[in-house]
């Protein structure tokens, strides 16, 4: 890794030559994101003026300011949130970094980011090990859509992520289902999160039947 | 009988002397160290060319350091405050005739003191602070310095501390602030009612004003006028609001 990061995504997106930077899935990561809204995203102020100059460290701050997830709002105008993970392509932030950001209580939104941006990254089995937890997580997040403003909640965007093929505007890499990895033994059976809760259920039934 | 002095006259300067002076010196020095900057950078393009990378020209911090790539106070920072676009919104500015063409010098619209350029939309001017042209005139180099995992710890520890001094900071005592509303209100109510008073008593004096100069000149003339006037629907030029 160089010591150093590029302040916006122009050299990245030269295509007049071949690609020699770090890839994702064998591919440019600036690629990840459709054309269309790529470019949105580019041509926006917010990438111009807040996410330009971001590393790792200074995306916190932005990351922090995030309210609402979405891709496209409003006149098709690119979420914060959307430009960040773009940022994030470009910055291509080592495995521990994601990890800091995702193992973080206090910032929802900063989870959520470096969820959507694992999502994209890694590889289908790590995607599965790494999110799954966060299920756990039932906390409100705001999404914004070009119809405005809906809720939704940390652990039901987890599933979107690993279940729904399009998110945010974006068509997320195709990744096999968790039965189908489980086939290959690339995963164990999921442990369900709420074990003990079905023992609960189990004896309330049972006084039930008592009744 | 003296004779009156001529331009051309004075002797002790030379007929000449009105013209500006040059000091050649200076001006040599200059031109060699132009020179000597021109064929430094000549020669930096031509090794670059060799070893088929782009040339990027080193600052005064980096020919003093020696071999260093770059200085690492040059990176840029990410913007730790919004630009701000609407500074001279619903501002009056005299702008200079003739420099509505092209983009040197000042005009209306956003101006970049750094290069001398002048932008008609935001998206243009931010786009320019981005610019190659904007590091380098700025001292800059367009690289970020890469984070480590240490520095994202300690942002997310600094950022984490301040969240929670701003949630402390919120929490409020209902009482207290109910109290401290009434005072305000009870203040407000005073100078709602002093001002009043005084404004009732400047009406009154102003009254007894005009009474008593009518009485003192009463203009049979005027007073047609007046009628007339009144009749029409205006009094006077002056405005017939009050003033506050």
């Amino acid at each position: 890794m160089s010591r150093t990061d590029l302040p916006d995504a122009k050299a990245m997106l030269d295509s007049r030559g071949l690609y020699d930077g770090p890839t994702i899935h064998s591919m440019n990561p600036l690629l990840l994101m459709e054309k269309i809204i790529r470019e949105r995203i580019i041509d926006s102020m917010y990438w111009k003026e807040q996410a330009w100059g971001l590393n790792a460290a200074t995306l916190l701050d932005r990351a922090v300011e995030v309210q609402f997830i979405g891709g496209q709002y409003a006149n098709q105008k690119p979420t914060p949130f959307i430009c960040l993970i773009l940022k994030m392509l470009q910055l291509n932030p080592e495995r521990e970094i994601l990890l800091e950001y995702l193992q973080d209580e206090d910032f929802k939104y900063l989870r959520v980011l470096a969820a959507f941006y694992i999502r994209l990254a890694w590889p289908a089995a790590e995607v599965y090990k790494t999110l799954e937890p966060l299920m756990a997580d039932y906390r409100k997040i705001k999404l914004r859509t070009q119809a405005g403003y809906k809720l939704t909640f940390v652990d039901e965007f987890i599933d979107d992520l690993l279940t729904k093929e399009r998110v945010c505007d974006i068509a997320l890499p195709r990744m096999p289902t968790r039965a189908q990895l489980e086939d290959m033994d690339e995963l164990e059976p999921r442990e369900p999160l709420v074990s003990d809760v079905e023992s609960d259920e189990e004896g309330e039934e049972g006084e039930m039947m008592e009744e | 009988m003296s004779k009156p002095k001529g331009v051309y006259d004075n002797a002790a300067t030379g007929d000449t002397s009105f013209r500006r002076t040059w000091d050649r010196e200076e001006y040599a020095q200059k031109a060699a160290e132009r020179q000597a900057r021109e064929a430094k950078e000549r020669k930096g393009r031509y090794e670059a060319k060799l070893a088929g990378k782009k040339y990027i020209p080193k600052t005064e911090a980096d020919t003093d350091g020696g071999e260093t790539e770059f200085d690492d106070s040059k990176m840029i920072e990410a913007r730790r405050d919004r630009i701000r676009l609407d500074e001279n919104l619903n501002k009056v500015q005299i702008v200079p005739l003739g420099t509505t063409g092209g983009r040197r010098g000042k005009g209306a619209g956003y101006y970049c003191e750094a290069c001398d350029l002048n932008f008609t939309n935001s998206l243009e001017y931010v786009e320019h602070l981005n610019s190659k042209q904007h590091l380098n005139a700025t001292g800059q180099t367009d690289v970020v310095e890469r984070a480590t995992l240490e520095m994202v710890k300690e942002r997310l520890t600094w950022l984490k501390k301040r969240k929670h001094e701003q949630d402390e900071a919120e929490e409020f005592d209902l009482a207290k602030r109910l109290e401290e509303r009434k005072k305000i209100e009870e203040q407000e109510r005073l100078e709602r009612k002093e001002r009043k008073k005084v404004k009732k008593e400047e009406a009154r004096q102003k009254k007894a004003h005009i009474t008593s100069e009518a009485s003192e000149q009463p203009g049979e003339a005027d007073d047609d006028a007046a009628v007339m006037a009144r009749m029409m629907g205006f009094g006077g030029f002056s405005s017939t609001k009050t003033r506050q």
